[in-house]
């Protein structure tokens, strides 16, 4: 006769402990269940009974995972290469192979109703499939590419320069001259404000607009969480879409057009363009309009922000690399899609499935949520060696013109940072343009410029420079000399 | 695809089978997957409605619906909810909240809009076994036995304790009550008990988000099936009154139930309401003086008691329900497939239906006090919604062809158990310090008391 009390079979049974970690976890960040690792290593999150590593999904919310995601992407890779995240209800893609075919299949993974933009954005293009995806997106895509995008390069040059040339006789925190060594925080200095002027002026605002532009683009991209800050997302969307309803009704009497620096006329620019298109007979609306006008400014803002960043902070870490970028312009093109692949802005795309639809083995029924989590893909070593390695010369990265159609060429692979097939990044080859043209102008301007290391965030052992992680280099400090 | 899949006119209920499957070779020859159902279901334009500034959802964050606070006390962001959004897209969590009284119980009453995902869908064991809970033999089972034996099992429960001058009613008598209950239906020789009761709850709290607790339950769910093999051999040979028993004379589509049947059986039933509701109820007749005066005054008001622990005090929280397919509701289109959170405890304390819906009234007048038939109302008044007990039985209350509804039998084991507890221990009370507080062990799990100390 078994006489255990029952109080204690009752403990095990439920296991006592089990819902202390919840309790005890800080708001958002689970320090206290994820201790942050050396970078490169992952808490265990226990083991199945055939061996099989877990995950435990709230790792996903967690600072450790912020900062060193690399680990816990290469343990989904492979052994979870479709994962069912119960508490965001969401599956993951992880595996290169894996979404490139989804991607491509955007009748069985649409791209709606996804609602990610949360009303902030508006209805946007991304979030319609097919043919009603193609029609919108050519409209404000014809502009970014081809012929179009190389019209603009020589403003983008101008702005560039603008902006670099305002160091000398600026008096900012962020620009301290000393003999003749500057230290400069490159955010504060270029990169937060480059990308938004860019898209100010291939939008063809004028530039009284530009100061609305930041205060546009800075609400929209905090409201998209849909936190405290959605309110103030949504009053800037309302904000931007009475700027913008006023431009439209101004072009839609009088056009305006784009010249190129020999003041040559060289056709409508985008707004005016989009006040005479029609899609299915009809004119678009002054919300569509805003729709993807809202798409460009919270599009190509950030994401441009964040690549330049990422690829300074990466590249003057390996000084090798750094070398090799500095004494060749044309190596920016590589160290541009190397960091994309290594630390992309942007973390993944979501589809939906139309169908029930079994990948590798995991059934996903219709309706569900399905991220394919770009970062893992472009750190997927089955395509890439040594994938969590920042290394230019990499032989395995395709860095040519932007593929399309497809994502190997040439016996190698392009990262996922834009994604692939139709909903391809409409923003990419723009924005490669931006980034290079920067990075040249920056390493002409800045002789011999390395990491200012006293004044940036440390990692955990307090020595080594903070990882990126998933989060982009929010400030970076560079020395350089001036002569 | 073929032309009758096109033709096909919808996808059918989860797990009801496929209409047409269409594999696909990967452009790599690497991944092969396949999609099952109705190319028509494609569509190309925008569902979600794009909000305007009055809309926005800024008196929450996302994160707080999963974070500590809430595991302990989800009253105060529930109300946020309800109050101001009462059909709120949760961006995180990758779904919808509904809130209020009547949104959460006109969706648990439409089956044909929206399905409820079984717990073995969560395990991801469909194919394990059927669950055979809806027999009306293992129903009549189930219920001979609960009322042949409730009274005996709550004597010799509280019998047990109740010469030790005190007690953690929560485990003692809310926890172990519905585990001997269970013991008994099933017929379960005495020493196998706390065997069973390890593998049953490590079963239960596996079918959740937790992936190690996931692990244990599908260890626990083998264990049960190989516990359970020979003994539905032996009462096939050798039936008693007993569920197992009832199991083995059923004859359901598809050959002779099985062990996995019969654990599959138990994993879909409800585990938390007989427990959350007694320890729930004592919590707050323990610490309501003077409700705890009232019932020991007018024993009637046990039953109003623990009517009204349902209500202030749901166990099960929440209720999750998916769309079968796109449905306007609430002045939104909700897509297929999306998951719909309905909240009883919102629900529970909606004002719009009680007044002063934070207190507890042992008997309020304006809490349905017998059990609806049907719908969540009765007399004009509504029900308490509670989760575990499924929807309001269409049945007559004393139905001549079959068992008394869950919601009946529950209500009265609780009050006669409650009533054994009072009659044994008439001086019962808190201990004195002891702060007890309801709270989840996890999100997403039972909210009730886990330590309830008391004297006599």
């Amino acid at each position: 006769m078994n006489t255990e009390p029952f109080a204690s079979v009752f403990a095990r049974a439920i296991g006592a402990d089990a819902g202390e970690a919840v309790e005890k976890a800080a708001d958002g960040d689970f320090q206290d269940i994820f201790p942050l690792m050396p970078v490169g290593q992952r808490v265990d999150m226990g083991t199945a009974p055939d061996g099989t590593p877990l995950i435990d999904p709230r790792i996903f919310f967690s600072a450790e995972f912020r900062r060193n995601p690399w680990p816990y992407y290469r343990l989904m890779r492979d052994h979870h290469p479709v994962y069912f995240n119960q508490l965001n209800n969401t599956y993951y893609v992880t595996r290169y192979d894996d979404m490139t075919e989804c991607y491509f299949d955007d009748i069985g993974f649409n791209t709606i109703p996804k609602g990610s933009s949360n009303g902030v954005l508006g209805n946007v293009t991304h979030e319609l499939s097919g043919v009603e995806h193609r029609r919108r997106r050519n409209l404000f895509g014809q502009h970014l590419v081809g012929k179009a995008l190389e019209n603009r390069v020589p403003a983008i040059e101008r702005l560039a320069q603008e902006m670099i040339d305002d160091w000398s006789h600026v008096d900012a925190p962020w620009c301290i001259t000393n003999g003749n060594v500057r230290t400069i925080e490159l955010g504060q200095a270029f990169a937060d404000a480059f990308p938004v002027r860019v898209v100010c002026d291939v939008l063809g605002f004028p530039k009284e607009a530009r100061g609305n532009f930041v205060y546009w683009y800075n609400s929209i991209m905090s409201g998209l969480g849909a936190s405290e800050t959605h309110k103030q997302g949504m009053e800037a969307r309302q904000h931007l879409e009475d700027y913008v309803e006023s431009i439209v009704e101004e072009r839609r009497a009088r056009p305006t057009f784009l010249y190129d620096n020999a003041g040559r006329n060289i056709g409508k620019d985008i707004i005016s363009k989009l006040c005479e298109s029609q899609v299915d007979g009809d004119y678009l609306s002054t919300e569509e309009i805003t729709a993807l006008i809202a798409l460009v400014v919270a599009g190509g803002g950030e994401t441009t922000r964040g690549t330049l960043m990422n690829m300074w902070y990466s590249l003057l870490q390996k000084p090798d690399q750094a070398e090799a970028a500095l004494a060749d312009e044309d190596m920016w093109d590589a160290v541009f899609h190397e960091t994309l692949r290594h630390s992309n802005p942007i973390g993944g795309q979501p589809r939906h499935a139309t169908f029930d639809v079994q990948i590798r083995g995991t059934t996903v029924p219709a309706g569900s949520l399905i991220e394919m989590v770009n970062f893992s893909g472009s750190h997927d070593e089955r395509i890439f060696h040594d994938a969590d390695n920042f290394n230019i010369f990499r032989p395995d990265l395709y860095t040519g013109k932007l593929l399309r159609s497809g994502y190997r060429k040439e016996g190698k692979c392009s990262h996922m940072a834009f994604g692939v097939g139709p909903h391809m990044c409409p923003g990419a080859w723009i924005s490669h343009q931006e980034a290079v043209i920067g990075s040249k102008i920056l390493s002409r301007t800045m002789k011999n410029p390395r990491i200012n290391r006293d004044r940036m965030p440390k990692d955990i052992d307090g020595v080594s420079l903070a990882p990126i992680g998933i989060n982009k280099t929010r400030e970076l400090w560079l020395d350089y000399d001036l002569a | 695809m073929s032309t009758e899949a096109k033709q096909a006119a919808k996808p059918p209920a989860y797990g009801a089978g496929a209409p047409d499957k269409d594999a696909f070779t990967g452009r790599n020859g690497v991944p092969l997957y396949t999609r099952n159902g109705n190319q028509n279901d494609y569509r190309t334009y925008e569902v979600y409605q794009r909000e305007r500034v009055k809309e926005a959802t800024d008196k929450i964050r996302p994160i707080q619906l999963i974070s500590p606070e809430f595991i302990k006390n989800p009253y105060p962001v529930l109300e946020i909810l309800r109050e101001n959004y009462p059909f709120y897209r949760d961006w995180l969590g990758n779904s919808f909240w509904v809130t209020r009284y009547d949104d959460v119980t006109s969706i648990f009453t439409d089956d044909a809009n929206f399905e409820t995902r079984p717990k073995r869908w969560f395990y991801g064991i469909e194919d394990l076994g059927r669950d055979l809970g809806e027999a009306v033999p293992l129903l009549t089972a189930q219920a001979t036995r609960i009322d042949a034996n409730v009274e005996r099992i709550a004597r010799e429960i509280v019998g047990g304790f109740k010469d030790n001058g005190g007690t953690d009613l929560a485990i003692e008598f809310a926890a172990r009550l519905p585990l001997e209950l269970l013991a008994c239906v099933l017929d379960l020789p005495k020493d196998d008990f706390p065997k069973f009761v390890d593998r049953y709850w490590r079963m239960q709290r596996g079918a959740m988000w937790e992936p190690k607790s996931r692990q244990a339950g599908l260890g626990a769910i083998q264990e049960l099936v190989e516990y359970f093999r020979p003994m539905l051999a032996a009462r096939r040979a050798n039936p008693g009154d007993d569920l197992v028993s009832a199991v083995t004379m059923l004859d359901p589509d598809g050959g002779p139930a099985t062990a996995e049947d019969l654990v599959v059986t138990l994993l879909e039933q409800d585990h938390e309401t007989l427990h959350g509701a007694l320890a729930n109820m004592w919590f707050q007749l323990l610490t309501h003086q003077d409700q705890l005066d009232l019932v020991k005054r007018e024993r009637r008001m046990v039953k109003f008691a623990y009517l009204e622990t349902l209500r202030h005090s749901a166990p099960v929280l929440t209720a999750n329900r998916f769309a079968r397919h796109e449905v306007e509701r609430f002045g939104r289109l909700i897509p297929i497939g999306a998951l719909l959170h309905c909240s009883a405890a919102a629900a529970n304390r909606d004002p719009r239906q009680y007044k002063d819906p934070d207190r507890f009234i042992v008997g309020r007048k304006d809490l349905c006090q017998r059990e609806p038939r049907g719908q969540y109302r009765a007399d004009g008044l509504p029900a308490g919604v509670a989760l575990g007990l499924g929807k309001p039985s269409k049945h007559p209350a004393v139905p001549e062809d079959r068992p008394r509804s869950l919601y009946a039998i529950t209500r009265d084991t609780a009050t006669t158990a409650s009533n054994v507890l009072l009659d044994m221990a008439p001086d019962i009370r808190l201990k004195p310090g002891a702060t007890p507080a309801l709270r989840s062990l996890r999100l997403g799990e039972m909210h009730t008391c886990w330590n309830l100390p008391v004297v006599f």
